[in-house]
């Protein structure tokens, strides 16, 4: 795992979870800049575990393998599946979903870089 | 004749309180599908990597997390569809997993020995923030609430 690029999904996934319940908090349905942030928040992380998954290709073996590349996988689909969740009746509780995603994706991308030591 | 006006969404998808029989996939609902559709995920890539790879390590313990991600799926779907037949079948899964959450929590903890690998409800969800052992009263309580009467 590339640590700037993991760190910076937590701290981008992190903002919009708290963005997420705030809109929640005042009775908002999530608006276009927050949609767009959540949507640049998938972009790098689709991008960390395409890096990533050149690495594995290119021989690096962390510790679990599998584990690490369903983590890769599962990470990328959370985001895409909350925003048409989180659209398809948009209220208070949409920015939630979102915040939801976004917290899996906080701790998946945590539990990637725990992952990411190479097998002894 | 009025021709509906393509950009006004249906106001049913709009307001959580527009009347009509409670939907388990509505207002604060939509949250708990989200909840459920992550745990579905976790703990189905949790039990495809462990019957994969190491099926004989822990039997039981990998039979128990795929037992997990099935009862996940099915509450995420039947409360994401919330017909009357959905229900029925979703109280079934949410009870399920609450004796699942509660029986394996209780064993894990009295006999750490016969759960070598962790489970989703190892220890009633440690690792993932006891948010496994909320989460079926969460559910409960939403079928009760939207209850059809």
């Amino acid at each position: 795992m590339n640590d700037v690029l993991a760190y910076t999904v937590v701290a981008l996934s992190g903002a919009a979870v708290v963005w997420g319940l705030v809109t929640a908090a005042v009775d908002k349905p999530p608006g276009k800049a927050q949609l767009l942030f959540a949507a640049l928040v998938e972009l790098v992380t689709v991008v960390q575990s395409g890096l990533a998954g050149v690495r594995l290709a290119l021989g690096f073996r962390p510790v679990e393998t599998a584990t690490t590349i369903g983590y890769l996988l599962g990470i990328v689909v959370l985001l895409p599946v909350a925003w048409l969740w989180a659209n398809s009746e948009r209220t208070r509780f949409s920015g939630v979903v979102l915040a939801v995603a976004a917290l899996g994706v906080l701790a998946m991308t945590l539990r990637l870089l725990v992952l990411w030591t190479p097998a002894a | 004749m009025t021709v509906p006006d393509p950009t006004t969404p249906d106001p049913t998808l709009l307001d959580p309180r527009t009347p009509g029989p409670a939907r388990t996939n509505r207002g604060p609902g939509r949250v708990l599908v989200a909840v459920y559709g992550l745990f579905a995920l976790a703990a189905t890539s949790r039990a495809a990597v462990q019957l994969i790879t190491s099926y004989s390590e822990a039997p039981l313990a990998y039979l128990l997390s795929a037992l997990a991600a099935v009862v996940y799926i099915i509450a995420t779907l039947t409360l994401a569809r919330s017909t009357r037949r959905s229900r029925r079948v979703a109280w079934a899964a949410i009870l399920l997993e609450l004796v699942g959450v509660l029986s394996v929590g209780t064993a894990s903890v009295l006999d750490p020995a016969a759960f070598p690998r962790a489970t989703v409800w190892s220890v009633y969800g440690i690792g993932y923030g006891f948010v496994p052992l909320v989460l079926p009263f969460l559910g409960l309580l939403w079928l009760l609430r939207t209850r059809p009467r």
